[in-house]
């Protein structure tokens, strides 16, 4: 960037021009919000258990005094249960298991009117509001022996509380409000071979048919863990995918950069047409990595076009398998041929780019010195395109890394698959978002070793133009 | 040897001798060599791109039948219909997923664009401390890979019960596009002299109106070529897409989630059905390719 286009502004820079940052601050927001933050969530993904372990409480609060923690999955004996308040925001959560309170205004067992709270359990619905809140009922016959005919009145949502007063079997109620209560569980469990005992929430446990045992669904504690990078490194599609990830890259980058010059150097030799083999050689770059797939698919697939082609002139009489398991290599040269041809185009307009940079009378020079077309690439071309290249380098690798759609395509994504395939599988099929962070970590890690260099590079080159 | 030409030596024609003339014809025929060769390697590889476009083409416009056949053959020695095509998009879950594209890919550009224009504007027009850093970390931020950020969005949005929206979508695309805007549209102001901006203030303009009236019109052209190439950047979009949604799939992330269970005419029309934002939008901005990645190497 040339500087003197900035000259009226910068001369009077002793008071400080807010102008700017105020216009960068919105993007510099929103790269923050969508770009820095997520990155350093995926890493905690990663390598983060949000729900490692339990800690237990040791009264039925959430004031409680902590009374020990439980790890995940643990087996626990189930000792007692109690109901408790919880905010109304709280009880859309997933598996809280759930007790409902009616408060109640009725007529006692003795005539007298009474107002308090009784288990839902014990009430028999029969009107409702239009937003389906219940306003009335009667109260339920009770079955069992020894149980008594009367249903208890209590003075708060919870049977610990006191009895404000009884009513009969099928009497009226008019139901004024209800609460809901979330059962807790007081278990006991071991870790490490002591025992731990203590409250928690339903909504962490899971209970077993019985209500005497269940287990530690989730936590409510993070921990550090490596059983997502453990679980990445073990699994059966993990070496296949880095290796291929790299074979193509080698595959796909050298050949791609020789043919990139060449179209570059055909760009500006400004033949009769020029606009047009512009237009042509762009095209690929606005083209969907899905639907390249397809396009290279077409070619390859049993009937596809090389057989066909094959078969019509006679060079085959049954179709060739190429995109089979075993057929890999066939595969590998399909999705090498469809990233040349969908990529080059990036590299090409980077070199474009670099190649105007250098002056024509150079390049005539060399002509008139009658250095051949190899002598001058060789010579005057390649060492003045340097900076372009390796810019075009990196972003190739980067982008490289991001091969998906292509592999998909051409593959289903099971006899050959990548990095990046990966990490879809295990968010999408597998619904480990954990692991897929990992494989995305991996991903990052990679581009970061790459975005250092290539960050150093253009420092470099800006210290240069300097 | 004379020091003085007298004006006759060089009016008259000096005879060549027939050394010179044979080096000259030969240079004139390696030019014409070298011309044929390059237009030779030129239209190799316009068909190396073409043709495998006009292959699938062939499939996207003919009959399911023709595109079942084998040995498959090409247009124009195939029947021309829209069958294949028309299948295609009366598939379950075509129109809303290209509804949803176009929604997803409007908002990345508007939303983009409105974010990129002032920080492209100011860092082509001011010298200002951390300008450099501020580039540099735009840069860096383009380079990491859509596949990393995917999974951290989903969890967050999953969290928020923004999950399966197209807007939590067009908010990532516009965080991925933003960076490329930002440089192009810098790129598009710093060719613009800061001077003709200046000029206008002199004649009278306040400052925004030497902006609008003077700036503005000349770096139209640009902005839009930046938001057409957003445009096609998320309508391309698959992997974030086919992660951040599952009932309202855009285009891309409907036929990637169908894809192995589908026919060859299904795939083929669907393939270059995808293309043709790609055929028509770069043939108007092809000038400004250079704009946008030159300026990396810059």
């Amino acid at each position: 960037m040339t500087d003197e286009r900035s000259s009226p502004k910068t001369k009077k820079r002793k008071k400080i021009n807010w102008a700017p940052y105020w216009l960068i601050l919105p993007s510099l927001i929103y790269l923050a919000l969508f770009f820095i933050w997520p990155m350093f969530r995926g890493l905690g993904l990663a390598v983060y258990n949000d729900e490692a372990a339990l800690a237990l409480q040791s009264e039925p609060s959430r004031d409680a005094a902590t009374a020990g923690t439980l790890p995940q999955g643990t087996q626990v004996e189930i000792l007692d249960q109690q109901g408790n308040l919880i905010p109304p925001e709280e009880a859309e959560q997933a598996n809280l298991i759930t007790e409902v309170w009616f408060q109640i205004s009725a007529e006692d067992a003795d005539g007298n009117p009474v107002e308090g709270y009784v288990s839902e359990s014990r009430i028999r619905v029969r009107e409702e509001n239009e937003a389906g809140i219940p306003t009335a009922g009667s109260v339920r016959t009770r079955i069992g022996a020894g149980a008594g005919t009367l249903t208890d009145i209590y003075s708060e949502a919870n049977e610990n509380a006191d009895v404000v007063g009884q009513l009969e079997a099928r009497a009226e109620v008019a139901i004024s409000g209800l609460e809901i209560l979330e059962i807790w569980y007081q278990i006991r469990g071991e870790d490490n071979g002591q025992a731990v005992e203590g409250w928690a929430q339903s909504r962490y446990i899971q209970v077993f048919g019985e209500t005497e045992t269940g287990r530690i669904d989730r936590g409510n504690t993070g921990q550090f863990t490596t059983e997502y990078i453990s679980r990445m490194v073990n699994d059966r599609f993990f070496w296949p995918a880095t290796i291929t990830t790299f074979l193509l890259m080698l595959l796909i980058i050298p050949v791609q950069f020789v043919l990139s010059i060449v179209m570059a150097l055909v760009i500006q030799a400004r033949l009769k047409g020029n606009s047009l083999f512009l237009y042509v050689f762009t095209i690929p770059l606005g083209i969907s990595e899905l639907a390249v797939g397809i396009l290279w698919f077409s070619i390859f697939t049993q009937s596809g076009f090389i057989n066909s082609f094959l078969q019509t002139t006679g060079l085959i009489n049954t179709p060739i398998t190429f995109l089979s398991a075993d057929t890999r290599y066939w595969i590998l040269i399909a999705i090498w041929l469809a990233e040349v041809w969908r990529a080059t185009s990036i590299v090409m307009v980077i070199v474009v780019s670099g190649l105007q940079g250098i002056s024509d009378e150079v390049l005539e020079a060399a002509e008139l010195f009658g250095a051949t077309l190899w002598q001058r690439v060789r010579h005057v071309i390649l060492p003045m395109l340097k900076p372009s290249l390796q810019v075009a380098l990196i972003l190739r690798t980067i982008l490289a890394l991001q091969v998906f759609a292509v592999v998909i395509a051409l593959s289903g994504g099971d006899v050959v698959t990548v990095l990046a395939n990966e990490t879809f599988r295990q968010y999408s099929d597998f619904r480990n978002a954990n692991v897929a962070a990992a494989y995305a970590a991996l991903i990052l890690v990679i581009s970061m070793f790459s975005a250092v260099v290539y960050l150093r590079m253009i420092r470099s080159q800006e210290e240069m133009a300097a | 040897m004379s020091t003085t030409i007298s004006p006759k030596d060089t009016i008259q024609p000096v005879e060549a001798s027939a050394e010179v003339k044979a080096v000259h014809q030969q240079m004139l025929r390696r030019q014409k060599l070298n011309r044929a060769a390059t237009y030779g390697v030129a239209i190799l590889i316009a068909l190396w791109i073409l043709v495998p476009i006009f292959l699938l083409g062939s499939m996207a416009f003919t009959t399911p039948e023709a595109v079942r056949t084998y040995p498959k053959g090409v247009l124009p020695f195939i029947p021309f219909s829209f069958e294949t095509m028309n299948f295609f998009l009366q598939s379950e879950g075509i129109i809303p997923g290209l509804i949803n594209s176009i929604i997803v890919a409007i908002i990345t550009l508007v939303l983009s664009t409105l974010i990129a224009a002032p920080a492209g504007y100011a860092t082509s027009r001011f010298l200002f401390p951390g300008r450099d850093f501020f580039r540099l970390s735009v840069l860096a931020v383009r380079a990491f890979p859509i596949v990393v950020l995917s999974i951290p969005l989903a969890v967050v949005f999953i969290n928020l019960g923004m999950y399966d929206s197209v807007y939590s979508l067009a908010l990532m695309h516009t965080a991925l596009a933003l960076p490329t805007t930002i440089l192009v549209i810098g790129s598009v102001f710093a060719s613009i002299p800061y001077e003709l901006e200046e000029a206008a203030q002199v004649f009278g303009c306040t400052p925004f109106e030497a902006f609008r009236q003077v700036v503005l019109p000349l770096v139209l052209p640009g902005i839009a070529a930046a938001g057409v190439f957003t445009f096609v950047m998320s309508w391309n979009e698959v992997f974030a897409a086919s992660i951040l949604t599952v009932q309202n799939r855009t285009l891309p992330a409907q036929v990637l989630a169908v894809l192995g269970q589908s026919s060859e005419p299904y795939q083929f029309a669907g393939g270059f059905f995808m293309m043709i934002p790609a055929l028509v939008f770069i043939f108007f901005i092809r000038r400004y390719l250079f704009n946008m990645w030159g300026q990396v190497s810059k």
